[in-house]
């Protein structure tokens, strides 16, 4: 390529793309599915190569259902690492949306990350589906209409969790939270669900990020008074394998209190072992034994990649689908008129039950499930972790629409 | 009161590894100079070892606490001879940055190997919990305490007590006259860098049962453990030992009383030391 | 016949750094024509900072492990600057870049107490506390979400456009990358050298050594400031990613694989290291910290003068035998960092 034509090339890239001159019903005479993802750290192993298999099923599904009826046999998927982080994370989402064409981003762990990449999504007028990132901020103030939330976010993790162990009798709560955004946004969602289902924080305490030493806290907890019956930890990935670690040698629950998790993956319980787990309740937006329906999708997906899928598998696979599936109906791939379709659809999925595209903030909003890890020796095989303790309904497991949330 | 007394004594058991690694990182410095920033990749590879052993031969807490040290601090002396070695007549920069390096790729291949995640180890030797009088503590968190301070005392009675300690004392403390006298203290130094490594490789085997093992364990730590040694003097093998229990007992206190300060509090601790004694509390003058 | 030499050498010498002045304004000016465009303003920010730190390492010989902190305190201090003033970027930089320098101040002062290594760990300390006040300090820094939503402000233009937003930020970094300059070729430039190399002697002829180190320790972490507040304005936020200390390992490597003590080299490492992270995201190829490490210990190891250091190397060597050095503004005729007396 001459020199004039990189540079007429970059021109183009530089001044914000725009459609192709492909012609035909879809930008550049295809379609672009990008998964931004962590292929390399922290996330990899819940998110990473195996959310981009997930995407691409959804495609080859897709193309399988509509044969030579689909709006255009050439979609492509293409991947990139962030690395967790932010300034990787807005630098590639930015080329993936300019340069090589791409329709709609999925995955994106990492808060500061998603937001970043959301705020690239309203600029490029490009879609974005978050099925990874936690942070409520996505669908409230950081909200906007390029951007969807798939899978989950801090206030169904708290909630669920807060509300049904407070039911079952666990009244009295010690929260121990990660002194950072995310643990203070979960601790004050925990705090008001605990209350709200008529329970008691006796105490909650910030820990220090990163620690290796939770004995402070351990130590305090039977000594308080009222004393507790549940310690609600809300840490996450090392920090959590850390604490549980010396939850267990402190004997904390043969002292009568009990362990309750704000966030937990299956890639924790494999880490702390699931006998020192056993019996701890948390929330999540799915898990791949819950039912018929979900069991068949886990089994195509261990054919495919030899694991079973995660929660952001599964949300990685719904959310494409039913993407491809609206352009298929616009009958084109821009962006608003994509998302014309999906606001305010309703649907159920091997993922998402009972599920609305809620057209006012992008969440979607789908029955959630509070679960339980379960003994080894109860386990089908070895990445059955969990069992069900009981659904929490769609209109229930998340919050109402932010006020902060403005969509332009 | 009680409580006071139970959060200093754990304050001391996470002190033990900062003693330790603290102990061993102004082992190397004084002799070779070099200030390991791999410190903190071979505490991870301690207790990586004793997840492998675990895991591959079915070897206990016990067999990896005697054969991870021994196999890390020969593979330290390997890596002395071949890389650190090569710049040791340099400036100290030179090989604060290649162990800068070393310690990037040690993690990023524990990584690949294992993931980021934290791995199982079940492995705690022993369990329960002792009465201590006053309050009762973990049996596994009491050994570890113990240990430590026995490995620190021992240390400390090979400097002083043997023939060799003198001379590797003679040559921290007191380079220049120790070349004077004629002392030939360079074959020393591989094997002192093998003996620094061992001790961080300890103190990684027995973070294996009471903390998470993932492969960025030791990154943040290493830092923290920097702080320390600035505190207590950087060639001082007393004031490390000192500064990392004392170190130690602070944060888990502060973690109580003053949760906002819980991880400043250490850089704040060192700012007001370099204030008022630059060389640390316990270290001589010098310009290096 | 020696004085044709030395004319005839002179003007050659100068004929070069015009040239070489010549070729790099092109280079910058047209960096965003063969580059993506944010990928070229990632990369005079890297390059300017990479200059900065090799202001305090290849000058006055201090190497700081904790650059993130001035980095990033600019980066926040920008940010916030932008949001909550509306006013045009260049001054949210410049009032982003103060703090970062009113920072340095503390900072410096405690740590040039100590030299060598202990320069770096103190340095590299302090960075991390930035770091974790930084983290806890959520309602203004925004935790580990990031401050979001920067904008770039400047009435009359639409700086949206990243193509047109580089063109808008070179003019900060070619100021600052003049000032470094500037400031390596004063009196001030050569009694820091003179520092490094024998800091006694300094001290006895009646320079205070330590003040010396103090202000040009500030004056990196202005540079530092300036390049931190400009990238938070490119990528429109600031994350906690910029007051770790990977940024300061990151930092060190560029100048180190460009060349100590060149200069300008820090800015062709800034340039191979973004590029190559660049390219890491989308290679296939997830070893980010293996390659760095790799690099790393490579270029200390076996090529420790750098790209930059290697080429005026060669240069040199392929030059007329009878003049040692044909050269010497281009570059600091410190290929390595001398060895110091360890008394």
């Amino acid at each position: 390529m001459g020199i004039a034509a990189a540079a007429v090339g970059a021109l183009l890239a530089g001044c914000g793309g725009g459609p192709g001159a492909g012609g035909g019903k879809v930008s550049n005479a295809k379609i672009v599915l990008g998964v931004l993802t962590d292929l390399s750290g922290l996330y990899a192993d819940i998110t990473g190569p195996n959310a981009v298999a997930a995407v691409e099923m959804a495609v080859e599904d897709f193309k399988r259902k509509y044969g030579d009826k689909a709006i255009t046999d050439n979609i492509e998927v293409i991947k990139a690492d962030h690395q967790n982080k932010p300034e990787v994370a807005s630098t590639q989402a930015r080329q993936m949306y300019d340069r090589q064409q791409v329709d709609a981003l999925f995955d994106v762990p990492t808060s500061s990350a998603a937001l970043a990449v959301a705020t690239i999504a309203q600029q490029s007028k490009r879609l974005y589906f978050n099925t990874a990132a936690a942070t409520t901020e996505l669908a409230g103030k950081s909200c906007n209409k390029y951007t969807y939330e798939w899978a989950y976010d801090a206030y169904m993790l708290a909630n669920g969790t807060a509300a049904n162990v407070t039911r079952q009798g666990g009244k009295n709560w010690y929260l121990v939270y990660p002194d950072y955004a995310f643990g203070q946004d979960m601790q004050a969602k925990f705090a008001t669900a605990v209350e709200a289902a008529g329970g008691k924080v006796v105490a909650k305490d910030p820990t220090p990020f990163p620690s290796d030493d939770f004995a402070t806290f351990l130590l305090k907890a039977p000594g308080l008074t009222p004393k507790p019956d549940v310690l609600g930890a809300l840490q996450a990935g090392g920090d959590l394998a850390n604490l549980v670690k010396q939850y267990d040698q402190f004997k904390l629950r043969d002292k009568g209190i009990n362990l309750a998790i704000g966030l937990l993956f299956d890639s924790d319980i494999k880490a702390i072992g699931a006998a020192k787990l056993a019996g701890t309740t948390f929330t999540t937006a799915w898990f791949w034994n819950l039912d018929d329906e979900a069991r068949a999708w886990a089994d195509r997906f261990k054919k495919r990649t030899g694991q079973r899928p995660t929660f952001d598998h599964a949300a990685d696979y719904s959310a494409a689908t039913h993407y491809l599936e609206a352009v298929q109906k616009a009958g084109t791939d821009k962006a608003e008129d994509v998302s014309k379709q999906l606001d305010g659809m309703t649907f159920s999925d091997f993922f998402a039950r009972n599920a609305t595209v809620r057209p006012n903030d992008h969440r979607v909003v789908h029955d959630a499930y509070l679960v339980k890890v379960k003994a080894p020796a109860a386990a089908s095989e070895p990445e059955d972790f969990t069992e069900l303790v009981e659904k929490i309904p769609a209109d229930q497991a998340f919050d109402q629409p932010s006020p902060a949330c403005r969509m332009g | 009161m009680t409580s006071f007394l139970q959060q200093a004594f754990n304050g001391l058991v996470s002190g033990s590894f900062y003693a330790l690694l603290a102990l061993g990182l102004a082992v190397i410095f004084g002799m070779l100079r070099v200030v390991n920033f791999a410190h903190g990749a071979i505490y991870t590879l301690g207790a990586f070892g004793a997840v492998w052993l675990a895991d591959s031969a079915g070897l206990g807490f016990w067999w990896a606490l005697l054969l991870v040290p021994v196999a890390l601090a020969i593979a330290g002396t390997l890596a002395e001879r071949l890389l650190i070695h090569r710049l040791l007549a340099l400036d100290p920069l030179y090989n604060f940055l290649l162990t800068f390096g070393i310690a990037l790729v040690c993690q990023d291949l524990l990584r690949m190997r294992y993931g980021s995640h934290s791995q199982p180890y079940e492995h705690a030797p022993v369990t329960g919990s002792f009465d201590l009088g006053l309050f009762e503590f973990p049996r596994y968190q009491v050994f570890t305490l113990g240990l430590s301070v026995v490995v620190c005392l021992a240390v400390w009675l090979l400097l002083t007590r043997t023939r060799i300690g003198t001379i590797v004392r003679a040559a921290i403390e007191r380079p220049e006259l120790t070349r004077a006298f004629g002392i030939d203290t360079g074959r020393w130094v591989t094997p002192v860098f093998g003996f620094g490594v061992g001790l961080a490789a300890l103190a990684g085997v027995l973070a294996a049962p009471m903390r998470a093992v993932n492969s960025g364990m030791g990154a943040d730590l290493i830092i923290t453990v920097f702080a320390v040694v600035v505190i207590g003097g950087l060639g001082s093998v007393f004031g490390s030992v000192v500064a990392g229990f004392t170190i130690g007992m602070l944060a888990a206190l502060g973690n109580l009383y003053f949760p906002v300060l819980s991880q400043t509090s250490v850089y704040l601790l060192m700012a007001v030391v370099l204030l008022i004694r630059p060389a640390g509390l316990f270290g001589k003058e010098e310009h290096v | 016949m020696i004085l044709t030499l030395l004319d005839r050498l002179n003007r050659r010498r100068a004929w070069l750094r015009w040239g070489l002045l010549a070729a790099g304004l092109l280079v910058a000016f047209g960096l965003p024509w063969t580059l993506y465009p944010p990928v070229a303003t990632d990369i005079v920010c890297w390059g300017l900072f990479a200059v900065a730190f090799d202001l305090l390492l290849g000058h006055a010989g201090l190497l700081s492990f904790g650059h993130a902190a001035f980095w990033g305190t600019s980066a926040y201090g920008t940010g916030l600057i932008a949001i909550h003033s509306g006013v045009p970027f260049y001054v949210a930089v410049l009032g982003g870049t103060a703090a970062a320098a009113m920072l340095a101040l503390p900072i410096g002062y405690l740590a040039v107490r100590r030299s060598g290594i202990y320069f770096a760990m103190i340095t590299l300390a302090f960075a991390q506390m930035v770091y974790f006040v930084t983290n806890q300090w959520r309602d203004v820094t925004g935790g580990e979400n990031g401050l979001q939503g920067i904008p770039r402000t400047l009435p009359g233009f639409d700086l949206s456009n990243s193509f047109v937003f580089y063109y808008a930020a070179l003019p900060v970094v070619l100021l600052g990358l003049l000032a470094a300059w500037r400031i390596v070729h004063s009196p001030f430039g050569r009694v820091l050298a003179a520092a490094r190399e024998n800091p006694a002697r300094v001290r006895a002829l009646g320079y205070p050594a330590d003040h010396y180190k103090l202000v040009i320790f500030v004056i990196s972490a202005f540079l530092a400031g300036l390049a931190g507040g400009l990238y938070a304005v490119n990528h429109g936020f600031a994350s906690l990613q910029e007051v770790y200390w990977t940024t300061s390992g990151k930092v060190a490597m560029m100048t180190i694989l460009g060349g100590i003590g060149t200069l300008w080299g820090s800015l062709v490492g800034a340039a191979a290291i973004v590029r190559l992270e660049d390219w890491l995201a989308t290679a296939g190829f997830e070893a980010t910290g293996l390659v760095t490490g790799v690099i790393f210990i490579a270029v200390v190891l076996i090529f420790r003068r750098g790209i930059w250091g290697t080429i005026t190397h060669l240069l040199r060597a392929r030059a007329v035998a009878p003049v040692p050095q044909i050269e010497p503004h281009l570059e600091h005729d410190h290929d390595e960092l001398q060895p110091t007396p360890t008394n």
